[in-house]
């Protein structure tokens, strides 16, 4: 696989010693593209102040002509740069045009540097994250495309199972991203009620556990308590979900199975045993038979007076 | 009477097949169910894992307690108790409101049945088979991959319907076809009909003096005891109680010990590569699915592998000489072992899991073969047990050290090499003293066909002597063939 890994000098801003910087590597392979595209993300060491930005790269074109597309994953409030990079095989291309979008906006203020063209952004809350693409217009069309987006919570694809009577714990873990609070949400209809533990605290209990970790129990389980249940997770510049499915079942259900292997493992016992005392019997006849027979051969030996069988009975 | 080796034979065969199958697979296919568990009960990972070590501890450490109800009550009863224990413990762990409860239900009182179950049916397989045992102790101990590999998808199946609860129930009743298993354990041999009890009390006293090897004064006691028990009961001295229960002369027995040695040191290095496989091969990036897939690849070849070892352990080159064939598969899965750090990439890591199936399959084969050959069918009971009890501490130190080694080094390759260099050090220690012993047991050979009775009649005594000649390469093992002829005749004399 061609990678290719582009060194990227630090931000521009004022005043930036190089000492001050290190370089992280940072791996992009998002899913359904080729594995071309690496980045190298590089943050400076000063305060996290408006003049931090961290630098996010993508190298055009990719593997295929289509456009790439890059997720970039935001907890807190940060300042980013994204850049698109042309490689330098084209980079005799004529008439080169080069836009930043947000949706339908144009971004106006792009910082261009030889083959590169960048937009800084300042994420302080919801409403800046989204999709931001950059589009390179000559001869053909090459475009970018940068999801800003919340972390993402991970639920259960597979349904937990739960009987009437019992206890279900449900978990949801934040990987790599703290969040600030917790919520948990019940789906009644189409509507998502959240889960308040200090009202009903019989029936729910939620327990975080650390802070990325959070575990909602619900006690008592009906069969009203079926369905999809989702945990929240609030971070600073966003919400994010994670979905979870419960399924009660009453006691019924693997009852059945149950009594029927039981019913299968009794029949198959007493076969055996019936099988066994038939064998038997049909041996203990044909034994007799034959006893019968020895007896008789035994009579028509002594008839004749063999003197050797009776020495051989004689000797131990 | 001499086994049928075949017949009925080949049924309990197949009875011990589920059996030991359930004994072995069943604590690994519980694994799939931790997870969940874990989370229910809100404890760590640790607390749960000894779920499966307190069963494979009492499976094992019961192991005497199996034995002594084997020789009083013979297979049957105990394998179907044992199945019917199984069922009541994973039942009633079906309901626990706790990790303590699981403990007792899983742990101790499924692990006791599986106990149950495991012991009695490597004991019948040596009372219905002789000439062809290799190849029904092969064909038996193949239920363990078999049943592991139908049980982890079972499992999953059950645990995506049910729930960890439901799956619980609904194993409760598959356990309890291990009662089937055992319902097809006729009793064979001694005190089974009533016509021929005579004959066959001078039978078995011919063939136990002969059969065991240095036992000889405490044999005897045991024919009077038979016969007049009621009389001598109090009289009795403890320890010969004990012993009419346990054979605990056994440690006087130099195969036995030798055997014990050889086996408990084996174990240390057993069982961690595959507890460490997945997490190993993870650990060099490849993705889960490919990591469990190894261990599928280990379990099919394992399957084959194991009845295709007890028929070589059964043709006439091998059998006589099946210690060292036995030494040998063990060095030979510690080489495996030692190899595997350089095994690079999955490619590496697939050829491993093939020769490590391949040694694992071959070693277990001849587990209870080795022992049964150097003990003889009638103390196998017994050593069975012993050995199972002595094995218990060192199956269950195998993995933690290999997990401490892993975690004190950060690499995986040391605790290849410490499994690996002790498992060939058990190999070569075993193959020396069964050399060793081979020549013992020629020698005492000799000096017994040297002392014959010289009453013996003549006939007998020449023909005795046409066969130490004929025979005088085999092993210990042809002797209670050709023993168990001589008391055949005896019989037949006798009557």
């Amino acid at each position: 696989s061609e990678s290719v890994i582009t060194a990227q000098t630090v931000n521009r801003q004022t005043q930036r010693s190089p000492s001050d910087h290190w370089v992280l590597e940072h791996d992009v392979s998002t899913p359904g593209l080729g594995p071309t595209t690496q980045e190298l993300k590089q943050a400076t060491k000063e305060n996290v102040s408006n003049r931090t930005f961290v630098e996010y790269v993508v190298l055009l074109p990719g593997v295929s002509r289509t456009s790439i597309e890059k997720n970039i994953t935001l907890d807190s409030a940060t300042g980013i740069e994204l850049s698109c990079r042309l490689d330098h095989k084209y980079s005799n291309l004529k008439n080169l045009q080069v836009t930043w979008k947000r949706g339908n906006e144009t971004i106006r203020h792009i910082n261009k540097t030889e083959n590169s063209w960048s937009i800084q952004l300042r994420i302080l809350d919801n409403s800046s994250l989204g999709s931001y693409s950059c589009t390179l217009k000559s001869e053909e069309e090459l475009s970018a495309v940068f999801n800003l987006q919340v972390p993402k919570i991970e639920g259960k694809e597979k349904p937990i199972v739960s009987y009437e009577g019992d206890t279900a714990v449900m978990i949801c873990k934040s990987f790599g991203y703290t969040p600030i609070a917790w919520t948990w949400y019940m789906t009644n209809g189409s509507e998502q009620i959240a889960i308040n533990d200090s009202l009903l605290a019989d029936k729910y209990a939620i327990n975080t556990v650390s802070a990325n970790v959070t575990h909602l129990k619900i006690l008592k389980l009906t069969k009203e308590d079926d369905g999809v249940y989702w945990c929240e997770a609030a971070f600073e510049l966003g919400k994010s979900k994670g979905k979870l499915t419960l399924k009660v079942l009453s006691f019924m259900v693997p009852l059945k199975p149950f009594l029927a292997i039981v019913a299968e493992a009794v029949i198959l016992v007493t076969l055996v045993f019936l099988y066994e005392i038939y064998s038997k019997r049909k041996e203990k006849c044909a034994e007799e038979e034959k006893e019968f027979d020895q007896a008789e051969q035994l009579k028509s030996e002594e008839s004749n007076g063999l003197e050797n069988s009776s020495a051989r009975h004689r000797k131990i | 009477p001499s086994p049928p080796d075949g017949g009925w034979g080949w049924v309990v065969v197949f009875g011990a097949f589920v059996s030991i199958g359930f004994a072995y697979a069943f604590p690994k296919g519980l694994a799939i169910f931790f997870k969940e568990i874990q989370d229910f009960f809100g404890t760590s990972y640790s607390e749960i894992a000894w779920v499966s070590s307190i069963m494979l501890a009492t499976t094992y450490g019961a192991g005497p307690i199996s034995s002594i109800l084997v020789n009083r009550y013979g297979s049957r009863p105990v394998v179907m108790f044992g199945g019917l224990l199984c069922g009541i413990g994973m039942v009633s762990a079906a309901f626990c409101t706790s990790i303590l409860q699981l403990y007792i239900c899983v742990g101790f009182i499924t692990g006791f049945g599986l106990a149950l179950n495991l012991q009695p049916s490597v004991i019948i397989i040596g009372k219905y088979f002789l000439k062809r045992r290799p190849v029904a102790n092969g064909l038996a101990m193949a239920g363990s991959p078999v049943m592991l590999c139908t049980l982890a998808p079972l499992n999953q199946f059950l645990f995506d319907n049910f729930g960890w609860r439901g799956s619980f129930l609904i194993l409760g009743a598959i356990l309890l076809n291990c009662c089937v298993a055992g319902a097809l354990f006729r009793p064979i041999g001694a005190a089974t009909t009533s016509v021929k009890t005579q004959a066959t009390k001078e039978g078995k006293a011919t063939l136990k003096e002969e059969v065991s090897k240095d036992a000889m004064e405490i044999s005897s006691p045991m024919n009077i005891h038979t016969e007049t028990k009621t009389e001598e009961e109090g009289e009795r001295d403890c320890c010969e109680k004990i012993n009419q229960y346990l054979d605990f002369s056994l440690f006087k027995h130099r195969g036995f010990l030798i055997y014990l040695i050889g086996n408990v040191l084996m174990f240390l290095g057993f069982f961690a590569p595959i507890v460490f496989l997945a997490p190993y091969a993870k650990h060099i990036g490849i993705d889960e699915y490919s990591a469990a897939f190894l261990l599928s690849i280990l379990a099919i070849v394992d399957m084959i592998a194991r009845p295709t070892t007890g028929i070589i352990a059964n043709s006439k080159w091998v059998r006589p000489r099946i210690q060292y064939f036995f030494s040998f598969s063990i060095a030979f899965n510690g080489t495996c072992h030692l190899l595997c750090p350089l095994a690079s990439g999955y490619t590496g890591l697939v050829v491993y899991s093939v020769f490590f199936g391949l040694a694992f399959g071959m070693v277990c084969a001849m587990l209870f073969e080795t022992l049964m050959d150097l003990v003889g069918a009638a103390r196998f009971t017994s050593a069975v047990g012993l050995v199972t009890i002595a094995e218990c501490c060192t199956i269950l130190l195998g993995p933690p050290i290999g997990g401490t080694l892993i975690d004190t080094f950060g690499d995986y390759k040391y605790m290849f090499i410490k499994c690996g260099a002790v498992m060939v050090l058990a190999g070569t220690f075993l193959f020396i003293m069964n050399y060793y012993n081979y020549r013992m047991l020629a020698k005492e050979k000799e000096r017994k066909a040297k002392e014959e009775d010289p009453k013996s009649v003549r006939t007998e005594n020449e023909g005795r002597n046409d066969w130490n000649k004929e025979t005088a390469e085999d092993g210990p093992e042809l002797e209670p063939l050709r023993e168990e002829q001589e008391g055949l005749k005896k019989e037949v004399n006798g009557t």
